[in-house]
């Protein structure tokens, strides 16, 4: 039970792999059975023909043929089959016909696509010495005298069959061409009638149209049933060719040809060749003849860029449109991409840069007017402080020295009078010797006061107080160059000493340093404070790149009221100077050994812990 | 005249002692005849009635009441006492606000001897003429108060250059009557012409005759 199931599912698997692969696998084999079919096939050779002028008409043309066929190779069953152009082309790839009768122009067109091989053509009893039967003549209606040659017809209104019909149009349309006239462009009108030709014929005499293409031998026929008489028409660039009856207006091509599918067998190629060659001639019966050459029917189609080389219409312009829109489409699309990118950036990049210089006038501003704040607030604290010495102090030390100069004067207007009595004169005296007193009580007051100051000591990270003092800069310039801090010492990096004031030493140097730059390029700015620690002192340097000083100017640094900036007090060094020394240290300066900018030094003794 | 330096009295108000004294030791070199105060309330108290030409050297910053305080205090009282202000430094704002209201000078100090002494002579010499008019305004004024209401009356309209015949109008008394107190003004006065009557009567009183 068990093992049957499984032999069933087994099957089933192999019939669904079967379904699903074995088209893709095993159709050129099954295309091989079918043509090994077709032999005994009950429907037998089917003989596909262009049945241009309805099933009716083919079946009469082509029925001598088959029952030809038929007599003379027994046990084949040729049929025929009628189809309109695209159903024989279809019928073709389909490899349901396997002989083919059709117009040459059909028939080059399926040999370049089906590897058609003709194997004779028709022999009409008007043709050509040459064996070429098939021609195309313009006519005109014979009263239309202006109309002579075929490039008259520029400008004109012409009826044809259709854009494919060889005959009735395509022949014509070359020897248009030959003779300069484009038969698409150059004339005013071409109207496609289609079948019967005979509309054709009528149209031009009823005026309708200026010229129609037909079949050459077609106004013939039709003069010969009494149709129409032929001196009712003159022909277009007419033309003669030796053993061709018929009026025409073009070169001739061989007739339709009848030929094989690849896929029928050789043989019987071989044989269907020989019985249609000796098919008997005879009114109303077709008979065939070897297979003419069809090259002159392919140079039609290239000259007119239609049939198998209609893509050489690709080539002009509006054929390569037509052909290849998808990719221009996409390639206009990438463009249109590119140009919206490209401009989209160079909008971005210039917005940016307007931003960009936005920004950098809004800061010049910010820094004018931090610079302005900064000028106004040092003018201030600068009043301030003269207010200050002037309102105070200088009060203080003003009242004395008024009072001596006062007490001078007038001892020696009193002894110049001969006034002047030993009692004024010590009184004077007397007071002289208080007011100096007095005022020199200010002095000392003051400098009671610094000293008060600086009895402050503690000890202090001189690193941390360098790195605030340089934070502290920053904080208070606009654009504050670079300051760079470096730490050359021990680990002990602990001072002794107020703070505030080393800090404000620190502070007032690197202003100095800063200010020395100002106005140089770039690599002159930038500050460096080194720190370092020798032997039982801290060392700080305070080094810039500045303008430096004169010898005359480094000798008088450390004066008070000594400045070289157009606005300063010269009080800063001094004070900075009695700072050090306050703390038993030194403050000096020299300038950098490659001559370029200051150095300020300053040391102070190192803090002992122990002690 | 009345103002040799020894009648004249230069008053110094000052805070600062040793300036005083180092004051009237240089004023007293030229013979004026100093006063000294250490503050504007001390001044005050011991004001009197001007009675000689005098000047006041004050010190524009004090404690309690400042020198402009002192200024405006006597400008209230009509008291014409030529102020030279002393000052530390200048300060362009107390200086415009004194000199509006009328000091004399400004001295800076420390300051120059001869400065200073020629700004208190100067100012001496203003207060003697201010004195002086004070005097002739007093004299007028006593003489105008010797005239009876009718002379008052009489006299004003004189002085506006109005013809007897139409102060008798005005007056309803008749045209000799006004003769008479017209002449009776006349010597009560001791001047001849209406003119002089005039300006007399502006200088006792600068609205009389409004």
């Amino acid at each position: 039970m068990a093992l049957g199931a499984n032999l069933n599912a087994m099957a089933a698997r192999v019939r669904a792999c079967w379904r699903r692969t074995g088209r893709a696998l095993f159709s050129p084999f099954l295309a091989a059975l079918a043509i090994a079919a077709h032999a005994d096939n009950p429907e037998g050779i089917a003989v596909g023909v262009f049945a241009f002028q309805g099933e009716r008409a083919a079946i009469s043309d082509w029925s001598p043929v088959i029952e030809h066929l038929n007599r003379e190779l027994p046990g084949h069953r040729f049929h025929l089959r009628n189809f309109d152009a695209d159903g024989l082309r279809e019928a073709i790839a389909a490899q349901s016909v396997d002989l083919v009768i059709t117009n040459p122009g059909y028939y080059v067109t399926l040999e370049t696509l089906f590897g058609l091989s003709r194997i004779a053509t028709l022999q009409s009893s008007h043709a050509a010495r040459s064996g070429q039967a098939l021609g195309s003549v313009v006519l005109a209606r014979a009263d239309r005298v202006e109309l002579a040659k075929l490039r008259d017809l520029a400008g004109r209104r012409v009826a044809a069959v259709a854009p494919d019909a060889f005959g009735g149009y395509l022949i014509a349309a070359r020897e248009m061409l030959r003779e300069g006239v484009d038969p698409e462009s150059a004339v005013r009108e071409t109207r496609f009638l289609g079948l019967p030709m005979t509309h054709i014929i009528e149209a031009v005499r009823s005026g309708e149209v200026d010229a129609g293409i037909v079949r050459a031998c077609l106004p013939e026929q039709m003069a010969r049933d009494g149709l129409i008489r032929m001196d009712e028409f003159r022909v277009l660039s007419p033309r003669r060719v030796e053993g061709f009856d018929c009026a025409l207006s073009s070169s001739l091509y061989p007739d339709w040809p009848i030929a094989v599918t690849r896929h029928l067998d050789p043989a019987l190629a071989k044989s269907v060749a020989r019985v249609l060659l000796s098919m008997p001639e005879g009114p109303g019966r077709a008979s065939w003849s070897v297979p003419l050459d069809y090259q002159p029917v392919l140079d039609l189609y290239r000259d007119l860029r239609v049939g198998p080389y209609a893509y050489l219409r690709d080539i002009t312009p509006e054929g390569l449109a037509r052909r290849f829109w998808p990719w221009l489409l996409g390639l206009l699309a990438l463009l249109a991409a590119w140009i919206v990118h490209t401009v989209r950036v160079e909008h971005l990049v210039h917005q940016r840069t307007r931003e960009l210089n936005d920004s950098l006038a809004a800061r010049e501003v910010a820094e004018c007017r931090a610079r302005d704040n900064q000028e106004k607030m040092e003018h201030l604290s600068r009043l301030s402080i003269l207010g200050e010495l002037s309102g105070r102090l200088a009060h203080e030390i003003n009242q004395p020295l008024t009072s001596i100069a006062t007490y001078a004067n007038s001892l020696l207007r009193r002894e110049a009078a001969g006034t002047l009595t030993p009692d004024a004169l010590r009184e004077a005296c007397g007071e002289i010797a208080n007011e100096a007193e007095r005022a020199s009580g200010v002095v000392r007051r003051i400098r009671h006061f610094a000293r008060k100051r600086a009895a402050v000591r503690e000890p202090v990270d001189l690193f941390s107080l360098a790195e605030e003092a340089s934070r502290l800069m920053a904080g208070m310039l606009v654009s504050c160059p670079r300051i760079v801090i470096e730490w050359e010492g021990g680990s002990d990096r602990d001072v002794l000493c107020d703070g505030l004031q080393i800090q404000q030493v620190l502070l007032n140097l690197i202003k100095n340093a800063i200010d020395a730059a100002r106005g140089l390029p770039d690599e002159r700015q930038g500050v460096r404070v080194r720190l370092a620690q020798v032997d039982n002192r801290f060392v700080v340097q305070v080094v810039d790149r500045g303008a430096g000083l004169d010898p005359a100017q480094e000798e008088r640094l450390f004066e008070p009221f000594f400045t070289t900036k157009p606005d300063g007090l010269g009080l800063g060094l001094p004070i900075c100077k009695s700072i050090i020394e306050a703390h038993g240290g030194r403050l000096w300066a020299e300038a950098n050994e490659d001559g370029i900018g200051m150095c300020f030094f300053f040391q102070l003794p190192c803090h002992e812990s122990s002690a | 005249m009345n103002h040799l330096p020894e009648n004249c009295v230069v008053h110094v108000v000052d805070d600062d002692a040793a300036l005083r004294r180092a004051l009237r030791f240089l004023l007293d070199s030229v013979g004026w005849n100093v006063r000294l105060y250490a503050s504007a309330e001390e001044f005050l108290e011991a004001l009197a009635p001007l009675e000689t030409p005098s000047c006041l050297l004050l010190d524009i910053r004090m404690p309690a009441m400042s020198g402009l305080e002192l200024q405006q205090v006597l400008s209230e009282r009509g008291i014409a006492l030529p102020i030279l202000f002393l000052t530390g430094h200048a300060d362009v704002s107390m200086v415009v606000q004194a000199m509006k209201s009328g000091a004399a000078d400004f001295i800076e100090k420390p300051f120059r001897d001869q400065v200073l002494l020629d700004a208190v002579a100067a100012a001496i010499r203003r207060s003697a003429e201010m004195l002086a008019e004070a005097g002739r305004r007093e004299v007028v004024r006593r003489r105008l108060q010797t005239l009876s209401p009718r002379e008052g009356q009489v006299a004003r309209r004189v002085a506006l250059g109005e013809p007897n015949k139409v102060i008798a109008a005005a007056l309803s008394i008749s045209e000799k009557t006004v003769h008479i107190h017209r002449q009776h003004v006349m010597e009560k006065m001791g001047i001849s012409s209406a003119a002089e009557l005039a300006r007399l009567m502006l200088l006792a009183d600068a609205a009389a005759l409004d």
